[in-house]
Order: structure tokens, then sequence, then C-alpha cells
């Protein structure tokens, strides 16, 4: 049972770490966390669902999911966020409330209000035995494809030079700029990847919940934001921390806490991460940056 | 100048005669019903073919002269977009517009708030498909539920469960909202009245889609219930039942009516097996299944659950309230509705006297094979069998 709980806490941390690594990326580059992340999670559920729909293959409708959402991240930036760039953090969350507000009611009005049943193949729905106990396929699956995301980024970030200069965006965006790097770019690569991670964690949400609907992004997005918070704003090895984090104090206090007060189970999350942050102010891993006066 | 105007008149006068004296119908024998609804958000997948039915019966009633046959209905209609607080605000909206009947959303908590505003204005309102057995007292005189309430669904479904041999349960409730909170709650009382036993009782917060610990407790249980009994609907349903059926549990699961929908027939062979509640069965040669058919002429689609034909009967139960009410005056309609008795509506008959808002009607039992859902029984319990509001 105690395996069991471990696998669904790394599993649920998994997605998580994924969600709040996408809204680090951009906040680390551009100071923006963007709230209509979520928003990127129901395009690909419901591209996965209408590739589905048209006989597409699994394996290419994941495909197709992840790309969509990379655009549609792409497209966001270029049209909402390119016209702020420069402005304060506080006008940029509240031009993400708006996008995110806006692709909701284009979701419930354009395409349906209801939720629509998505069904994963069948061999993503078994579990397997590992001495005595059964651990499920699925949360397995999550575990393995956080993991290669996670170090899929590792390697982009260390290996190419795009990767260097958003390490370095991060830490002090002007020299970057002053190197020659263009700043455009470095922006829109943080939003591809933000929306690759947040297609691969819709992907892994949905496989859970098994269907999408328009405010199925409401959720995941205060879960990574609660993440990056305790991670560390805007530091990347801090959002997989956090995300980890949240996913094991979740499932943690679900598993200890009576049934009768498992519902109020957020309330206690909450107080634990007020309690992180009272010790560790900047996040249990501080981003590092250079601040000029 | 002065004999052109006095023409004019006479021609305007004329007019409005020849247009049949619309402004004054209207003003005199005109009802306007608010229709407070959520058409977005959470709730939708119940509010929209809820007000798809009730369109359909006053498209019909007007066409035969309005209520009772001489009261031509207007609808104003409000999207409260599944948002309590938006709800309240578009009741105050429509009372102040002469509303004379308030319709409210699928659910107790905007139906209270829409009723506080409604109650003291002596607005008769109906809930669509609320079926909390507190609301109508938790509101007072004007309030009315009219969809087979929690307490008398979970009778039915303990009864049936019962009786196909089953004998323990695991109960899995949410205190977000008292459909998901109270329904397995009487669930286990008439189970356990009957002879079964709860062998276990978990929770969960609705729109979290992680289940896993759950699912986990009840694969770990000492004793394994024989039927889980849950309220829970979508999204949380489809996660719950897709998270338990992964982790190799085959114990049958219980639901009730808020899986009427196409999003829970969609789950195709992960919904097999899973028994629960409507309104009404549309078995050959049923009334109901003449009006799914009428529907379908209508709309162009099936009916996609049994919230179509709810929506339907409330206009039908207007319909005979006005016609046997003294006056047009809220309380008047009100008293009118309160008398109904053995109504013969479209699903079954529906009485109000004597039963405090809440209709007796039956309660028919469905269960989901291969993404269909199929008849199994109706079902009227007894009254000695249904709990007392929690």
């Amino acid at each position: 049972m105690l395996l069991q709980h471990v696998v669904n806490a790394i599993s649920l941390g998994g997605i998580y770490a994924l969600l709040a690594l996408g809204l680090a990326i951009v906040f680390s580059i551009v100071g923006l966390i963007n709230f209509a992340h979520g928003e990127l999670m129901t395009i690909a559920g419901y591209t996965t669902l209408g590739a589905l729909l048209f006989g597409v293959p699994f394996p290419a409708a994941v495909l197709l999911a992840i790309a969509t959402t990379a655009v549609a991240a792409m497209a966001m930036e270029r049209i909402a966020f390119r016209p702020m760039r420069g402005a304060s953090v506080t006008s940029l969350l509240l031009t993400s409330f708006a996008v995110s507000a806006l692709l909701k009611v284009i979701f419930q009005n354009g395409l349906s209000a209801r939720p629509q049943p998505l069904a994963m193949p069948q061999w993503m729905t078994g579990s397997y035995q590992v001495g005595n106990v059964a651990i499920g396929v699925g949360p397995t699956i999550s575990i393995v494809i956080s993991v290669v995301a996670l170090v899929g980024l590792e390697l982009f970030l260390r290996r190419t030079v795009t990767g260097t200069a958003m390490r370095a965006a991060a830490e002090d965006f002007p020299v970057v700029r002053l190197m020659g790097i263009a700043a455009g770019r470095v922006i829109a690569t943080a939003f591809a990847l933000s929306g690759v991670l947040a297609g691969i964690a819709a992907l892994l949400w949905v496989a859970q919940r098994a269907s999408v609907d328009p405010l199925m992004g409401a959720v995941p997005v205060v879960k990574a934001f609660i993440a990056t918070v305790v991670g560390g704003l805007g530091s990347l090895p801090g959002a997989v921390v956090g995300g980890l984090l949240l996913g094991a104090i979740e499932i943690g206090l679900d598993a200890v806490l009576p049934p009768s007060v498992v519902p109020y189970r957020d309330a206690f999350v909450l107080s634990g991460v007020i309690l992180i942050l009272l010790f560790r102010p900047q996040g249990v891993i501080p981003a590092a940056t250079v601040r000029r006066g | 100048m002065g004999k052109s105007v006095r023409r004019m008149s006479v021609v305007a006068g004329a007019i409005a005669l020849a247009l049949g004296g619309c402004g004054s119908k209207h003003d005199d024998s005109t009802i306007v019903i608010g229709v407070v609804t959520a058409q977005t958000g959470v709730l939708a997948s119940y509010d929209q073919p809820s007000l798809a039915g009730f369109r359909m019966s006053i498209d019909e009633i007007n066409a035969r002269g309005g209520l009772g046959g001489k009261h031509p209905v207007k609808l104003l209609v409000r999207d409260t977009r599944s948002d309590t607080a938006t709800t309240a605000a578009a009741a105050q909206e429509l009372v102040d517009e002469g509303a004379k009947i308030m319709i409210t959303p699928c659910d107790a908590d905007p139906s209270i708030v829409a009723g506080q505003v409604t109650q003291p204005a002596g607005v008769p309102t109906l809930t669509f498909c609320g079926s909390s057995p507190i609301l109508p007292g938790a509101v007072g005189d004007m309030m009315f539920t009219t969809y087979p309430t929690d307490n008398l669904q979970a009778a039915a479904l303990a009864k049936h469960a019962y009786e196909t041999g089953l004998r323990k349960v695991y109960l899995l409730v949410s205190p977000d909202t008292t459909y998901t909170s109270g329904l397995p709650e009487y669930f286990g009382k008439v189970f356990t009245n009957l002879g079964g036993t709860v062998v276990g009782k978990g929770s969960f917060s609705m729109n979290q889609p992680d289940f896993s610990v759950a699912v986990t407790t009840i694969r770990n249980l000492k004793e394994q219930p024989d039927l889980i009994m849950t309220a829970a609907y979508e999204p949380d349903f489809p996660a719950f039942v897709r998270q338990l059926r992964a982790a190799g549990v085959t114990t049958p699961v219980f639901g009730a009516d808020a899986l009427g929908t196409p999003t829970i027939a969609g789950l195709g062979e992960l919904a097999n097996g899973v028994v629960f509640t409507s309104a009404g069965c549309a078995t050959p040669g049923s009334k109901l299944e003449a009006f799914n058919q009428q529907f379908n002429k209508v709309t162009g689609h099936l009916p996609s659950s049994a919230y179509e034909v709810n929506g339907y009967e409330i206009g039908l139960l207007l319909d005979a309230a006005v016609k046997s009410a003294t006056s047009m005056s809220g309380p008047a309609i009100r008293d009118a509705l309160d008398n109904l008795e053995n109504f013969e509506a479209v699903t079954g008959t529906i009485t109000y006297r004597g039963t405090q808002r809440i209709p007796v009607r039956s309660v028919a039992l469905l269960r989901y094979e291969g993404g269909k859902a199929q008849c199994l029984q109706s079902v009227t319990p007894a009254a000695s069998e249904i709990p007392a509001p929690l």
C-alpha cells in the first residue's frame, strides 16, 4: 500500500513538475506568470480529441497535440504578450488572466460547455504486479514521460546554443542581448517549450480524468503556480522540486487524513506552503538572478 | 393642421386595432417566465438539455394560446455561467423585469440564492433538476423541486442493489455539494435498513481528478465491497471510474441521475455495469419514447438525457397550474401548483399535493452496457422507504 502511494505521489508530482516548469521557463525570461497556461492544456486536450475523431492514429494524435500546443503558446506570446513587453509584472499577470478568460469562453461557446469523453487506449488503463502490489500502467507511463521530458529539457538547456542563451537570459537578459542573441527568438523558444510541457502534462492529466472540457485547465494551473512559488519563482530546478513536493504532500495528506477531513486537504496543503515560505521566502531552490540597482 | 393631427391619430388607432391590440394583450395576459440557468460552466451539462425541453413545451403551449390556453408566455433567459453570485444577480434582474415565474439551475446552491430573491417577491420558483430534498424547505413556500429528489433516487437504488443480492457497499462522498454528500448518505441509510452494511466511506474534492488514494484505499479494504456508491458526476466520475478500473478493481459502481449524459455514455466499456437513475425510461411504445421522437423532429437531435423531458414536463406542470389558478398572481399560481395531484406527465404521474413541494413520482433505474443506457426497472418507493431529508 505504501509503495502504491509512493508511485501515485511521484506520478501526480511529475505532472505538476511539468506544468510548473512550463510556468517557470516563461517567468524566468519575461517575468510573466502565465495563467493562460491551463488553457494551453485545454488546447492539447481538444486537439487530441479532434485528431482521434478524425481517425488519426493515437501516437500521431499525441504528437499533433503537443505540436499544436507549442504553436498556440507561441501565438499567445505573439498576439497577447509581445505588445506588453516591458510592462510591469502586474500588467502581464492581468493580461494572462484576460487571455485565459477569453479562451475559456471561446471553448465554451465555440466547442461545447459539456465535457467530452476522451478514451485513452486500452493498454494504458491496466495494471501490473510488483511483488504483491499492483501498479497502474497509467501512473508508470506518467512517471516515465515526466522523467524523459525533464531530462530532455535539461539536455536542451545544457547542450544547445539556444538553451544556453535561455539559461543565461533567465539570469541576466540584458547581457544576453548584448551578446548578439535575438531577444525575440529566446522568448519565442521559451513559450514554445512551455507549450510542449503543457501539452505533455495535458495528455497525462487527460489520461487520468478520461474527459476534456473547457475549464479543465483551471485547477492544474493553480497547482503549477503553487509549485513554482514553493520551488522558487523563476527557478527551473525549483519548479521540478516544487511540483514533486506538492504531489507528495497532496497524496500524503489524502492517505493520512481521516476521510471526514480529506475534503479540506487543500487548506492543509496551503498551510504547508505558507510554512515553507516562512522559512524559505525565496522558495526551496531560489532563482539565481542578477539584480541591478 | 388640427384636423390632420386628429386624422393621424385615428389612423394610428386603426393600425393599433389592426395589429390585434398586441400592446394591451401583452400587458394583461402575457406571463413572463424568468429562466436563470447555467448555459455555460460546470452545470451546463444539465441546464442546457433542461432548457431545450422547457423551450419546446413553451413553444407548444404558446401555439395553443399560452398557459391555460390564454396566457402567452414570454421567456427571459439569462446565463448564470454556473456562478452562484451571478445567479442571484440575474434572478433579481428578471424579477425587476416582471418575471411571474422563475426557473433556476439544476443544483441546490444557486437555486437557494435565486429563491432568496423570488421568495419575498412572491414568485413561484422551480428548479430544473436540482434534486436536493432540503431545497424547498431551505427557501420557503415559493420553491418547488421537479426532479426525483436525492433521497427518493437513493431509496430506489438501494432497493435495487439489495434485491439483486448486493450486501456490502462502499460510499464515496464529497461535501462540496448537497448532491454529492447527501445522496450516498441516503443510500447508506436505506441499504442498512434493508439489511446491507456499509463497509467503508471515502471522500473526494470535486474538480480534482486525482483519485489515486481513494482507489488505493478501496483496493486494500479488508472487507471488499459488493458495490461502490457515489454521486460524483463529470468531470469527476470519469476520472474516478477510469482510475478504479485501471487499478484492476471490478466492483460494480452505482451512481445517480447526473450520470445520464452523453459524456458518461461516451466512456464506453469503462462505464459498463454502472447503474444510475433517471426521471424516466423510454421503453418502446411509452409516452417518453414518443416525446423523444417529437424532440428529435423539433430540434434535429434526440434528447441527450432525461433532463430534456423534465424541462418539458415543467412546462406542462405550469400549464396545468395556471389553468386551475384563481388568478394570475404569484401566490395563486403557487397554490395551484401545490395542489396538483396525479398529474399525467410524460414519464408518469406527478403529485405535489401534500408533499411539501417535492414531487412524488417514479424513478427509473438504468445500466450502461457498451456505451448504451439500458432500462432495468421503474420504481416508486413507498413513503416509508424514503429517508427523511438530512
